[in-house]
């Protein structure tokens, strides 16, 4: 190896180099004009993300995740700043320093000075993130404004959500039981109380805030609130078992009419499809296939008793949707798939605020089914959702299953069950 | 191979290795000594810490392509939306299987192989402290490594994600072995980190060669001291929650039996109390490796080396105050939550030191970009992007947005492939002369390098948006109506991901293919001259291979880069700095063997560590299969701590066959 030893010539250099480290450090970040070019080259890139990603993050639709939202663009922009400067000046000493025969530079160890700038700099630079992180923790955490009290209970793949009976959500007099889908007044400050019945699920409606993990024998809690009408996409976020996939949920936000005409509704009395009916023969194969696990309000069996699902029989969750007023929801299986048809879907999804409480209301009709996914699923639910229900894999949890199992319904059973389905708004 | 000393011999380095080896004839133990110096014996039962970093890196690189082709399936499987190639099952045991294998059977062993190999170099050692303990820890992770992988064989692999979150990790929701086979085989890879620790620990603290003080420690071995120190205090925690498991799956505990009364919350505390310090774990040694390499190829020291030593140090002890960041959505309650969320601010400190201070090493210094320094320079830049999106959730609020979703898999992919697979890589091509004499090619090197960045950036870029999409993480699919229609949605982004992972694994099938070319029979690469980087630190000060005894006379240290002021001379005056080079680095070789020790003293091999470490997984398949088969490893284990115990340290005279007779085979060094 060679090198260039007689240029005698040393470099002073490296002193003024390492000051102007530090003067080009300075200066960038306490430029507010490279800081205003950044964020709203930023902001640039992320005008593109105004598409219909359902779950976006940063689209917030009511205020608890617009704080949350206002503490991004601060955070971010500072990182993208902190970023460009960092790559700005390591990218000038790979350039500037390439090997071009230069001397042997001074074998120095550091200059202690500037590295303790160099270290308060960063410190203080997260203090000022520090400061309205904790404030908006706490503002997040705040349950005094509390409008409506809705609770949801997590399980192996689904959630169930109730209503207690309370002075709040403008007065619930009956419990009002449904899953997959919550439907809240917009403009109410709810307050979700969730826990879980097997392992921990999380509740998350990335438009009104951040998810919180539902935890079996805890109950945690987080706010929501809608600014206006309209149907807002979650999943379940902590990893829970085989089907962790297809654990959605929405939240349906509508005004105080409309609202009020939900929970009516919700709690309205059974009704016993027409003697003779195709239904009411799916009435009598609900009762004698599906209401082990399945709840429907006020049905009865035929010593007039009515019927409680016992799920503990063989269900390790404790429990399957209520399905009393199935219909009234549009989505099924853990909100995993649509109830209405591909036809009418956009009609309720894609409402205007003004209108999407009404669409909403109507249901899901005869003609607006989703009839082949629902029979795909009363034929073989399993094969559409991985579930724990193989007779073969359940010797560990002494034959108790987790999801719909294998029923080996009949067609005409499936027909029957259809129709009696239909009727359950 | 080890060599040992002859009563009454002077060593002749220089006739070394061309007379046969001795055969052995006496029995220790319950089995003969293992003399053999040729064939697979001279490696499975060596206690030469060079061999065994060797061992360690060659599994874990095993484990890396095995981890990676897991991740390709994953990739495949979301490359469009409701992907078909694996079940449900299939992929959350894939998931689970390849991140348990990149951390715990890759990134930890390999630095380990990083740490074994140059640790006692580095400090002027001829071993480390406990050489049979050393073997010891690599067989052990070694049958861990395979007891874990046998679960794909006999029922699947586990299945609740790395993070195993209770209760979803009990026998109800977990019926398959997979999580037993999980849980004992990190019981099992976490036995031989903790000896590890011990042993470099130990060595470092007593066996640095005359001269060096902690203080011209070469930063490398401080880091991966920092990491043992880590490991040491780490280890025990998740190992406390393993055996609890292990008791809750296998005993009928109820340690997480929630209608017992049991708190899911006691799990998480103590897997992320190990897992933070984990993440430390996995990127100290590339930082380490990387504050060796760009002096070198920048011609300066490191800057600001007490900074950079006391950053690494503050991250080891700021590391066990955060744990609770990757529960900010767990239900801490708002008062923890704010104390992790500052406590994790902070830690950004003297991560962001460390960004500075390899600025600020490579600013007025005269760099070459081999391969070694691109990987250095690209972990800079890959990990510094993972460290600011890493800001974005010390911010609680927005981590209970991002948490559990691709924009954390992005986050801590450029953390630790960009921080830690990077620096390793840098290592390999740094120090490869150095362990196996031949330099890789620095043209496939190029394309290995371009490639990885080019196909890492692909993969894990794309992740960002897809996370702040609302793409959660662990789902065996996607669908359609949650993706969006614009730039950002998110079938566009995965099938962008998809290909980044193809583009990135044929990065790392030219690292195969350079190893490949390099030392294939007849291959035309040269050995590597014995200096080849102008390096500056202790390793460099002998012969590449090093000798089973390192040094040909333990180094005196009496500067940070000693072998960097032992070839150059500072004859400037005042403040003015001219270097010479009075001696090239071949000539301080030289000059170190010419003035050889009288007696090199090294322990002889042993059949006992291998035979121990066996013990473990017999008695982990007993946990799950049958109970006396625990009764069969304990027996074995007994057997061979007590084999170990008699057996002395050296093989004696007698060991060796025929015994040495007058000639002038009693004065040299044998090789054993």
């Amino acid at each position: 190896m060679t090198y260039d030893l007689s240029m005698s010539h040393q470099s002073p250099t490296t002193k003024m180099q390492a000051v102007e480290t530090t003067t080009t450090l300075k200066s960038v970040t306490s430029s507010r004009l490279v800081r205003t070019l950044v964020a709203g080259s930023f902001a640039a890139l992320l005008a593109g993300c105004a598409t219909d990603a359902p779950q976006d993050t940063w689209q917030p639709k009511g205020s608890n995740a617009r704080m949350i939202n206002d503490l991004d663009w601060v955070v971010f922009s500072i990182a993208g700043v902190v970023g460009v400067v960092v790559f700005s000046v390591l990218a000038f000493a790979l350039w500037k320093y390439r090997d071009r025969g230069q001397p042997i530079p001074e074998q120095t160890h550091g200059k202690p000075a500037l590295e303790i700038g160099l270290t308060i700099l960063p410190a203080l630079i997260l203090v000022g993130i520090a400061i309205p992180t904790v404030g908006t923790i706490m503002d997040l955490a705040e349950t005094n404004d509390t409008e409506c009290i809705v609770n949801v209970t997590g399980q192996q793949w689904w959630w169930e959500i109730d209503y207690p009976v309370q002075d709040g959500c403008g007065g619930i007099e009956e419990p009002i039981v449904t899953s997959g889908q919550m439907v809240i007044e917009a403009g109410t400050k709810v307050l979700v109380r969730g826990t879980s019945r097997d392992v921990i699920h999380s509740w998350w409606i990335p438009s009104l805030n951040g998810k919180r993990d539902m935890v079996p024998g805890r109950i945690h809690t987080v706010r929501l609130e809608a600014d206006e009408p309209g149907i807002f996409a979650g999943q379940c976020t902590e990893f829970c078992g085989l089907s962790h996939a297809n654990m959605r949920m929405e939240v349906i936000a509508m005004n105080s009419t409309d609202f009020a005409i939900w929970k009516a509704n919700q709690v309205q009395d059974y009704v016993a499809p027409v003697a003779g009916s195709l239904a009411a023969e799916g009435e009598s194969t609900f009762i004698s296939q599906c209401s082990r696990c399945h709840q429907v309000d006020g049905l009865t069996d035929s010593n007039d008793e009515l019927i409680i699902s016992r799920p503990d029989q063989n269900v390790w969750s404790g429990a399957a949707p209520n399905l009393t007023n199935f219909m009234t929801r549009n989505t099924f299986a853990g909100a995993s798939w649509d109830l209405l048809s591909k036809e009418c879907r956009p009609g309720v999804w894609d409402a205007s605020p003004s209108t999407i409480g009404a669409a909403y209301l109507d249901g899901v009709t005869d003609s607006c089914l989703n009839e082949v996914e629902l029979r795909e699923w009363l034929r073989n639910a399993p094969a559409k959702k991985p579930m724990y229900t193989d007779p073969e894999s359940l010797e560990a949890t002494n034959g108790l299953v987790r999801g719909m199992p294998y029923l080996a319904l009949s067609e005409d059973q499936i027909d029957q069950l259809v129709a009696y389905l239909l009727e359950r708004k | 191979m080890a060599i040992i000393e002859r009563p009454t011999e002077t060593p002749d380095v220089t006739n070394r290795g061309t007379r046969p080896a001795p055969k052995a004839s006496t029995n220790y133990g319950y089995l003969r000594r293992p003399v053999e110096t040729t064939g697979w014996r001279s490696w499975a039962f060596t206690v030469d810490h060079k061999k065994i970093g060797i061992m360690y890196g060659a599994v874990a690189m095993f484990f890396f392509i095995l981890g990676g082709l897991e991740a390709a399936l994953i990739r495949l499987q979301l490359a469009g939306p409701n992907g078909t190639i694996l079940s449900a099952d299939k992929y959350n045991q894939m998931f689970t299987m390849h991140a348990t294998t990149m951390v715990f059977l890759f990134v930890m062993p390999m630095a380990a192989a990083f740490a074994n190999y140059f640790i006692p170099l580095q400090i002027g050692a001829r071993d480390v402290a406990f050489p049979r303990l050393n073997a010891l820890s690599l067989w052990v992770f070694v049958f861990g490594g395979v007891f874990l992988n046998t679960s794909w064989f006999l029922g699947g692999g586990a299945d609740g994600g790395w993070f195993m979150y209770a209760p979803n990790s009990s026998v109800p929701f977990s019926p398959t072995n997979g999580v037993d086979f999980w849980g004992l085989g990190l019981q099992i890879t976490g036995i031989a980190s903790l000896v590890g620790a011990i042993n470099l620990i130990v060595t470092v603290l007593n066996m640095r060669a005359p001269g060096m003080s902690m203080m011209k420690m070469p930063i490398f071995t401080w880091m991966a001291f920092v990491v043992q120190m880590l490991l040491l205090f780490a280890i025990p925690v998740i190992t406390v929650a393993l055996f609890l498991l292990m008791f809750q799956r296998s005993f009928g505990a109820q340690f997480f039996s929630v209608e017992a009364g049991a708190d899911p919350l006691l799990w998480q505390h103590l897997f992320w109390i190990f897992g933070h310090p984990e993440v430390y774990i996995l990127v100290l040694p590339s930082f380490g490796i990387i504050s060796e390499v760009l002096p070198v190829f920048s011609k300066k020291p490191l800057f600001g080396y007490p900074f950079v030593v006391f950053s690494g140090a503050a991250i080891g002890f700021v590391g066990w105050g955060v744990w609770a960041h990757h529960m900010f959505a767990s239900g801490l309650g708002p008062v923890s939550v704010a104390v992790f969320s500052v406590a994790t601010m902070a830690i950004a400190v003297p991560t962001g030191v460390k960004i500075i201070n390899w600025t600020l090493t490579l600013w007025g210094g005269k760099l070459t970009f081999t391969t070694a320094m691109l990987f250095a320079v690209g972990l800079i830049v890959q990990f510094t992007i993972g460290g600011l999106s890493g800001v974005t959730h010390a911010v609680a609020p927005s981590d209970t947005q991002q948490t559990d979703t691709y924009y954390i898999v992005a986050h801590f992919h450029y953390v630790i492939f960009g921080g830690a697979v990077l620096g390793l890589f840098s290592g390999f091509y740094y120090w490869w002369p150095k362990v196996f004499g031949k330099l890789l090619s620095e043209s496939l090197g190029k394309w290995n390098f371009w490639l990885m960045i080019a196909g890492m950036n692909l993969t894990f870029g794309p992740m960002h948006i897809i996370g702040l999409q609302g793409q959660p993480r662990r789902m065996y699919r996607w669908t359609e109506f949650r993706a969006g229609q614009g730039f950002f949605n998110l079938g566009f982004w995965n099938l962008v991901a998809t290909i980044g992972t193809f583009v990135l694994g044929v990065g790392i099938l030219f690292f195969l293919v350079n190893i490949w070319v390099t030392h294939r029979p007849n291959s035309k690469t040269p050995p590597a001259p014995a200096d080849p980087w102008d390096a500056r630190s202790l390793e460099w000060i002998t012969s590449s291979p090093p000798k089973e005894y390192n040094f040909a006379r333990t180094p005196q240290v009496s500067a940070l880069d000693e072998f960097f002021h032992r070839k150059y001379e500072d004859v400037g005056e005042g403040d003015k700095h001219e270097y010479v080079q009075k001696m090239t680095g071949e000539e301080v070789i030289q000059f170190e063997e010419d003035n050889a020790d009288p007696n090199i003293h090294l322990p002889a091999p042993s059949y006992w560590p291998m035979v121990l470490a066996l013990a473990l997984p017999v008695m982990a398949y007993g946990v799950i299969y049958n109970t006396l088969l625990i009764v069969a490893g304990g027996a074995i284990a007994t057997m061979a701590m007590f084999g170990w115990a008699l057996e002395p340290a050296d093989a004696e005279a007698s060991d060796f066959d025929p015994p040495v007779e007058g000639d002038e085979t009693s004065k040299e060094l044998s090789n054993v």
